[in-house]
């Protein structure tokens, strides 16, 4: 006898409940299920028992069928081919005379009973049907939600282990299970190169990574080959090559992923292994613009340096070896001369040096040394080490007393300014005036070095900062490295500089150092 | 009598230009061109003062250094290249006097020798003496007065302690942890920000232009030198 120990479907968080429950425990499939079924059955029944005094018999086979339709929407199909089956048990013992046996005093509820049956087939397999379609647009969608996510992450990685590890996080996320991704070094997968911090697979399974990946097949746990491994593994498979092995660790309580999720991780794994190897091609045609640019720069370099080094040297081997052979023949002038010569062109040489080294150094990422200082301090100290220079030139410096201190690498910037002031006093003409004036602007202090020279050509303000660049001016000399120094240290600060023409004829060179960036 | 000056240079040119230069300044001049040979000359043959280079064959400068001071306070210049702000803190730190970085001029050079010998000459001239004048500034310690083109400044506790630290150092360069550590004491060695403020402060009291100071030199990412003209 069907009797109602459990509750009545009409508590659906209790039903809920029970779901959620036997999804967990998907292996000892639904004896709950049946439970449930059988515990509908007789609560139809007894509302039959209820009903019987008032309404024909054909008529209470609808609350049974009513209860059939409240089986199939909650559970498999076999509970509800089995609820319609107990139904019609049910109502032939219950409701129709004679009461308590399964004969039939009137032939005629045999079509009640065929009917029944049909109806209450028919509708277990339609609900369940139905209910397996909607939970398969549901999975397909959390699958797009999932892919979208992925994919997502995926575009914001331009690094090869990054993309990986943005790969495994997303599927640790969708899965719920650990996931890591190794990655081959030299064509071998190495379980060094791989995206999680602890290693939960022993190395002994280095060699199963390894056969996948070389065979570009799925092995493993839950796989045909070997079976009995800690993991599944996974070939990360791109368009043309293989890129990596993906790992999934059984989760928490060791279940494995369902069929339609082993579907998603098909996918997954494809997606992740078309990123990783844009990825690897993006960066193999990087190097490769970069090599081309090393080398032409390598070139000109060699060119421009070759010849800024050999015309001093050639000044100062010449005039030094006519000192030597006609010394006491030359009148004391011309000696002068060229011992006058032979320390100029040596200055030169030195700052030719000074200043293929600090490109060098800045272009292999020097670190910043920066703390706070006053711009007066640094401005007077380049002016310090230019005063030979500097002579007979009026340098105007207008700094204003509430100028805020700036953060900066004092030895940098003054070699900024040196360079700048330099060549203002190499472009203009000797004696004319320089400027040196800086203010406050709103996050940054901009710095200003002003001469008189002949400013430069209209579309020169840019490449005046390139490399190797010299300006048109006549009879100047230099390896056109100062200020692709200055805008090389100003933008390790952050800052900017530019070249502008002066108002009356001249050139300004404006630094805006901003004053948020700290160390 | 002649100052004895040892040279502890391996690159044979510099040591034949430096040669003849201090022979024309009427010095007297030993070699060494190793760091052990430089050490062992050092103390054989006491010099006034030693020149020496950082980049030495056998070991480095630095441990030159360290080991003359261990028992001599004998002038140390120390010729360094440009661009090794590391290196000149860290010689200036283990007891070198000054340095110059290469390539110099040899005016600026013999005059860090001269500095560096007046200042080791018997200590009973300098240290007592009271009234300090450089330029239009005279510094008077025992009446705490600072006068500039002979009018009073007044100077804050700390400009004064940091003023009277750079005159007993006059013309040589002192690195921001020292003065730091002889004006604010050994536990603000770090806070050099501080300090840059009060050269700052110190410099409108006392300079003409304070961007073009005369006296109060920034030595850049090393420290500063109170320049006296005499």
């Amino acid at each position: 006898m069907a009797s109602p120990i459990e509750p009545l479907p009409a508590d659906e968080a209790a039903v809920e409940h029970a779901e959620a429950k036997a999804e967990e425990n998907a292996a000892p499939a639904s004896w709950r299920e049946y439970a449930l079924a059988i515990a509908i059955v007789g609560a139809a029944t007894l509302i039959s028992l209820f009903l019987r005094p008032y309404l024909a018999a054909t008529n209470l086979a609808m609350v049974y069928l009513l209860g059939v339709v409240a089986v199939a929407t909650r559970c498999s199909r076999r509970a509800s081919v089995t609820a319609s089956l107990l139904s019609v048990a049910a109502f032939d013992f219950f409701c129709v005379p004679p009461y308590l046996t399964l004969q039939v005093s009137e032939y005629e509820y045999l079509i009640t009973f065929a009917g029944m049956l049909a109806v209450a087939l028919v509708i277990s397999e339609q609900t369940t049907r139905i209910r397996a379609q909607a939970a398969r647009a549901v999975d397909r969608e959390s699958q797009t939600k999932a892919l979208y996510r992925l994919s997502r992450r995926l575009s914001a990685q331009t690094r090869v282990f990054d993309s990986a590890l943005a790969a495994a996080e997303v599927a640790e996320e969708v899965f719920g299970c650990p996931v890591t991704i190794f990655l081959p070094v030299e064509g071998r997968i190495s379980f060094r190169k791989r995206t999680s911090g602890q290693l939960l697979i022993s190395t002994a399974e280095e060699e199963i990574a390894q056969q996948v990946f070389d065979h570009g097949r799925k092995a493993g746990k839950g796989m045909e080959r070997f079976t009995d491994a800690a993991a599944t593994y996974m070939p990360l498979k791109g368009a043309s090559r293989m890129v990596g092995v993906m790992a999934i660790l059984p989760g928490a309580k060791g279940e494995m992923l369902r069929a339609s999720q082993q579907h998603l991780l098909d996918l997954f794994a494809y997606q992740t292994a078309l990123a990783i190897e844009r990825t690897l091609s993006q960066n193999a045609a990087d190097n490769a613009r970069m090599q081309m640019e090393t080398e032409e720069m390598r070139s000109s370099l060699l060119s421009a340096v070759s010849h800024d080094l050999r015309t001093p040297l050639a000044s100062i081997t010449g005039a030094a070896s006519t000192l030597r052979a006609q010394g006491d023949k030359l009148a004391p002038g011309v000696r002068d001369e060229l011992l006058e010569s032979i320390s100029e062109e040596a200055m030169r040489l030195s700052r030719l040096v000074g200043n293929l080294l600090d490109m060098t150094r800045l272009e292999s990422g020097m670190e910043l040394r920066r703390d706070l200082y006053p711009l007066e301090e640094i401005v007077g100290a380049a002016l310090q080490r230019l005063e030979p220079q500097l002579t007979g030139r009026e340098v105007a410096v207008a700094l204003p007393e509430e100028l805020p201190l700036v953060n900066v690498d004092d030895v940098l910037l003054g070699q900024v300014l040196v360079n700048l002031i330099e060549n203002a006093t190499k472009y203009s003409p000797p004696g004319s005036a320089l400027e040196i004036a800086a203010e406050a602007a709103p996050g940054a202090v901009v710095l200003e070095v002003r001469d008189r020279g002949p400013g430069f050509a209209e579309g020169e303000e840019k490449r005046l900062f390139e490399k190797f660049y010299r300006g048109k001016s006549e009879g100047v000399r230099g390896a056109g490295l100062g200020l692709a120094i200055c805008r090389a240290i100003v933008v390790a600060h952050r800052g900017s500089i530019e070249a502008l023409p002066r108002a009356g004829g001249g050139a300004i060179f404006r630094i805006r150092l901003p004053l948020d960036a700290r160390p | 009598m002649k100052p004895l000056v040892l040279v502890i240079e391996d690159d044979p040119q510099i040591r034949r230009f430096l040669r003849a230069t201090l022979a024309a300044e009427d010095y007297q001049f030993y070699e060494a061109v190793t760091a052990a040979e430089g050490i062992a000359q050092a103390a054989a043959r006491q010099p006034d003062l030693v020149l020496l280079d950082l980049g030495l064959p056998d070991r480095d400068g630095l441990e030159v250094i360290r080991e003359i001071r261990l028992w001599s306070q004998m002038p140390i210049v120390v010729l360094s290249a440009r661009g090794q702000e590391k290196d000149k803190i860290a010689a200036l730190d283990l007891g070198a006097d000054d340095y110059v970085a290469k390539p110099f001029a040899v005016g600026e050079l013999l005059a860090r020798i001269r500095a560096a010998l007046r200042r080791a000459a018997p200590l009973a001239q300098d240290g007592i003496d009271n009234v300090i004048r450089f330029g239009d500034v005279q510094a008077d310690f025992e009446k705490r007065l600072i006068t500039v083109g002979g009018h009073e400044v007044h100077l804050t506790p700390n400009e004064y302690k940091l003023l009277q630290v750079l005159i007993k150092y006059a013309g040589r360069v002192v690195t921001q942890r020292q003065l730091l550590n002889e004006v604010w004491g050994p536990q603000h060695t770090e806070q050099s920000q501080y300090l840059r403020v009060y050269v700052a402060q110190l410099r409108r009291k006392l300079e003409r232009d304070p961007a073009r100071p005369r006296y109060l030199q920034t030595e850049p990412g090393v420290g500063y030198r109170l320049h006296v003209e005499r």
